[in-house]
């Protein structure tokens, strides 16, 4: 039984404020991730929980046990969790064999069953074979698993990442991404991940808890975080997406409607307090968008504008629309329907899809 | 097929030019070093008819000769374990805690470091002479404890006035090592169970480990080179060493053949413990790993905080305050004994700065020479790095080498190969300034060159590029660009330098004459001469006029002068 209660934590250093009344449950085996622009105070809030440091205020519990209060801390070697860093921390004068044995020393697991154990998780980490290696005869991504598995080999009931995949290349991060996840369902260890890439959020997590300035923003599944961001910040954050400003034409959270670029109503989703005539944010993701003929941009939900920049990226292709008042927005389309720069073109905003903000 | 980029060519002017400074840079070095080694290696083999192993035949088999290589080692061992279990507490103690003081502890590290090593083992003499000495008095006279007495002429008192010179190497290298660990090597134990005291054995021990025992091999090289205590502490009581051996050849008559041959025995050993130093740290260094990390956390050591500082004070006691209080005391009474503060008087000064026409001739002198040294060391420093940074000519590297290789020469023995050199050509500087000039030259080229490679280091070659670029030519670049750049750091090298020349005995001690007398020989004849109040009274000018030097040198160049790791890799 391993999840983890955090109530009302705050951390200073100084004048600045890391972590700020902050409040989180993590279920038993869940995977959670802290998403977060660099400073924002989730290694912080992850050495929190390890016990590197008391709280200012709050209590940190596991299942009903209070770890972390003001007044003391159970110290990290008494908490049984696992934790890989940023830059790995593979000791550099032991062998691979030898970091990975280390938590069992320490617990005084016996020869034999020792032996067993670092094989059987560096079978599991893909390190299989390299014992003896020391960590200067390691590639990074190598260095990676030695610090996995050297937290896993004590089967701790929470493992704590920060970061751990931002020092690799693009391709062995989508590998090591994918072996992480498969690794949690095995073991149903709680994980608490610590990243600022949200795609890596995305493809990881069961919930995310979008950070900013040491408060969550938001916390939920992926999708409903991507799809349903709750202010600027986190939509800002979830991937692409445009923010432009609008007026209210309509409030009410099925039928709303905003008017964009100039007098063109689409319809949104605004929240029932708002008034009309009300300035507001309308966020919206480039998939949300599409590209039209100019002849089409009558109808209702299609907006004119100019094609002022096209630029090839593959597998689609990310044109600048500049609208009739002057707003920019961003859309991919299919290579094969590229349009000229400078061609009039009609945008269809699937307003349901957006979000508006006050 | 396609064919590899090719480089612009150089224009000529540039090949001109680096070819000079190579040229230059090399003829000093064979001038300095190789050919005064030279001549040792010949001397030691040459006797009266032809070539011959008699010489180290003598070394290896006369008893007084055993005796003192024997004492050397026993010298060096002890100091260099105590030198880490000095420096290593204090750099624990101001890199890991909360201890206060920290300023004090790193201080007393630096001044300890500082003052020449003849003035503590004067100091000591005037506390712990078995009769006369301050101490021993007290312990007897007053105290009645006759048994409790210590006798400073002894092997024991010789490692006591060394280790206060040794253990800053140790304690600057593993602060360095300590402060370079990443936090997280050791949060990675502590999070998989290990608390305090395991951390610190599996982990921060082996990490810091390789930078300790380089501390600890670098005081054992200094050690046994410092002639001044060995001869001051170590000869009355016929405690007899390499340095101090040496010296004795060259009485009347000159043995120089066995003095060569004991001088390369005594390389061969200093060469041996830097060479150890280099293979280990070159093998097992790990402190520049991990790096951009964050500081591990300071261990609280609550209420014992004040038995740490204890240690760091009783450190302070005996390495700074003893030594220069009891100078102070000596220098000004009339008579040193218990009772020494009831007739002050100020004549021992009088005498050392208006009768004894020999001060002012020894403080021009040592000044003269410590910013001929400095300037010279600097400037073949920044030939040498200059090439090995910023050129591709064959042999480079060969010439970077070679200007290390004086780490491995004691002061003396950089003194006998000197003299058995230029005792062999027809130029008839032995006896001036100049011999001495080039001694202290060659001795203090490695830390020339360190420094000059550090300070070109850090200077981008984009930026000389840029200038080239914009049409400078080689000269005017060098000149507007790296040489600004570069000054801060050269000047901090000059420091370097300038400091342990003004205070140079092992070599001055055979190479002096009456007109090129130095400072520290000074002192150190006057002390022969058995008048302590005068030599207590020039030791204190000595250390005035470093101090002052120090400070007016660091207030022109608005450097620093505190003595970091690298630094202390060089032997004295
Ligand atoms: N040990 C510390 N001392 C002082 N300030 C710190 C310390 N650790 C973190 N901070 C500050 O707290 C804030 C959050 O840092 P951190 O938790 O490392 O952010 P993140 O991991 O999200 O990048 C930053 O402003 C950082 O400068
Ligand atoms: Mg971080």
């Amino acid at each position: 039984m391993a999840g983890i209660g955090i109530e009302h934590v705050t951390k200073r250093f100084g004048g600045v404020t890391a972590v700020s009344d902050l409040s989180l449950e993590i279920g038993d085996r869940e995977f959670v991730t802290l998403l977060g622009p660099s400073g924002c105070g989730k290694t912080t809030l992850l050495r929190l929980i390890a016990g590197f440091m008391a709280p200012d205020a709050g209590v940190i519990r596991v299942g009903s046990t209070a770890l972390s209060t003001p007044s003391g801390v159970v110290p990290p070697e008494r908490r049984g969790m696992g934790m890989v860093f940023q830059n790995y921390a593979v000791w550099p004068h032991k062998t691979v064999y030898q970091n990975v044995a280390f938590g069992l020393e320490v617990r005084r697991v016996g020869r034999a069953e020792t032996q067993t154990r670092v094989a059987r998780v560096l079978e599991q980490v893909n390190l299989a074979g390299l014992e003896r290696r020391y960590p200067s005869q390691l590639s990074g991504g190598q260095q990676q698993r030695v610090a996995l598995a050297r937290s896993l080999v004590v089967e701790p009931g929470i493992l704590l990442l920060d970061e751990p995949l931002s020092n690799l290349d693009a391709k062995l991060r989508e590998r090591m991404r994918w072996e992480l996840k498969e690794l949690q369902r095995r073991t149903g260890i709680t994980f608490v991940y610590v990243t600022h890439d949200q795609s890596e959020a995305m493809a990881l997590s069961d919930r995310i808890a979008v950070m900013h300035a040491g408060a969550i923003m938001q916390v939920g599944a992926p999708r409903a975080v991507y799809a349903r961001p709750v202010n600027k910040v986190v939509a800002d954050f979830m991937g692409l997406v445009n923010l432009i400003s609008g007026r209210v034409v309509r409030a009410g959270a099925d039928d709303g409607v905003v008017a964009v670029g100039g007098e063109h109503p689409i319809g949104a989703p605004v929240p029932p307090g708002a008034v009309s005539g009300q300035t507001v944010q309308v966020a919206i993701r480039p998939e949300n968008l599409r590209l039209v003929p100019a002849s089409a941009a009558d109808g209702a939900g299609s907006v004119p504008g100019r094609v002022v920049e096209v630029t090839f990226l593959g597998n689609l292709v990310d044109c600048h629309v500049t609208l009739d008042d002057g707003t920019r927005l961003r859309i991919q389309v299919d290579p094969g329907q590229t349009p000229e720069v400078g061609q009039r073109v009609g945008i269809r905003f699937d307003g349901r899809k957006s979000s508006v903000f006050g | 097929m396609s064919t590899p980029l090719q480089a612009f060519p150089a224009p000529s002017r540039l090949v001109g030019a680096e070819h000079v400074v190579m040229a230059g840079a090399a003829l000093a070095l064979v001038v300095l070093v190789a050919l005064p080694l030279a001549f040792l290696v010949g001397g030691s083999l040459t006797g009266d008819d032809g070539l011959t192993l008699a010489h180290f035949r003598d070394a290896v088999t006369s008893r007084l000769h055993v005796q003192a290589l024997r004492n050397s080692l026993v010298l060096g061992a002890a100091t260099a374990v105590l030198s880490v279990t000095v420096g290593l507490p204090l750099a624990w103690a101001v890199s890991r805690t909360d201890v206060p003081a920290k300023r004090f502890i790193h201080l007393t590290a630096v001044v300890s470091y500082l003052t020449p090593p003849f003035l503590t083992a004067i100091a000591f003499v005037n506390l712990f002479s078995p009769r006369a000495g301050l101490v021993n008095r007290f312990v007897r006279d007053v105290l009645g404890m006759p048994a409790l007495t210590f006798d400073v002429f002894s092997m024991a008192g010789l490692i006591l006035v060394t280790v206060p010179h040794t253990f800053p190497f140790v304690y600057l290298l593993a602060a360095s090592a300590l402060e370079s660990v990443d936090a997280s090597m050791e949060e990675s134990a502590q999070i998989l169970g290990a608390g305090r005291w395991r951390t610190a054995l599996a982990v921060t021990g082996p990490l810091v480990a390789p930078a300790v025992l380089s501390g600890a091999l670098v005081a054992f090289v200094n050690a046994i080179a410092l002639f001044g205590s060995q001869a001051i502490v170590g000869l009355p009581g016929r405690v007899f060493t390499l340095p101090t051996r040496i010296y004795a050849l060259f009485d009347y008559p000159p043995q120089y053949g066995l003095a060569s041959a004991l001088s390369l025995i005594f390389v061969a050993l200093t060469v041996a413990a830097l060479y150890l130093q280099r293979r280990y740290l070159a093998r097992r260094s790990y402190v520049t790993l991990g790096g951009k990390g964050s500081r591990p956390r300071l261990v609280e050591l609550g209420s014992a905080r004040w038995g740490v500082l204890a240690f760091c004070v009783a450190v302070f006691v005996v390495a700074v305050a003893a030594p220069y209080l009891t100078l102070l005391a000596v220098s000004v009474s009339r008579s040193w004994g218990l009772g020494f503060w009831q007739n002050l008087t100020l004549q021992h000064y009088r005498f050392v700065l208006l009768e004894y026409d020999v001060t002012r001739r020894a403080i021009v002198n040592s000044l003269i020479l410590a910013s001929g040294t400095a300037t010279l060391a600097v400037l073949i420093g920044s030939l040498v790095g200059w090439l090995d940074l910023r050129t591709a000519l064959r042999g480079r590297k060969l010439l970077d080498y070679a200007s290390l290789v004086p780490l491995g020469l004691p002061g003396i023995v950089v003194a006998v190969a000197l003299i058995q050199f230029w005792l062999r050509v027809p130029l008839p500087i032995y006896g001036t300034l100049l011999i001495i000039l080039l001694a202290y030259t060659g001795r203090f080229i490695p830390l020339g060159v360190r420094s000059a490679n550090a300070a070109f280091r850090q200077i981008d070659p984009s930026l000389e590029e840029t200038a080239r670029v914009t049409g400078a030519g080689w000269l005017r670049t060098f000149r507007s660009v790296t040489l600004p750049l570069a000054r801060p750091g050269l000047f901090a090298g000059w420091l370097l330098v300038f400091v342990p020349a003004l205070q140079e005995l092992s070599a001055s001690v055979l190479l002096f004459s009456s007109g090129s007398i130095t400072l520290a020989v000074a002192v150190y004849n006057l002390y022969e001469t058995g008048a302590l109040g005068p030599v207590a009274a020039l030791a204190i000018v000595t250390m005035l006029i470093i101090t002052g030097a120090i400070v007016l040198a660091t207030r022109l160049g608005r450097g620093v002068a505190v003595p970091s790791a690298e630094r202390a890799e060089v032997a004295q």
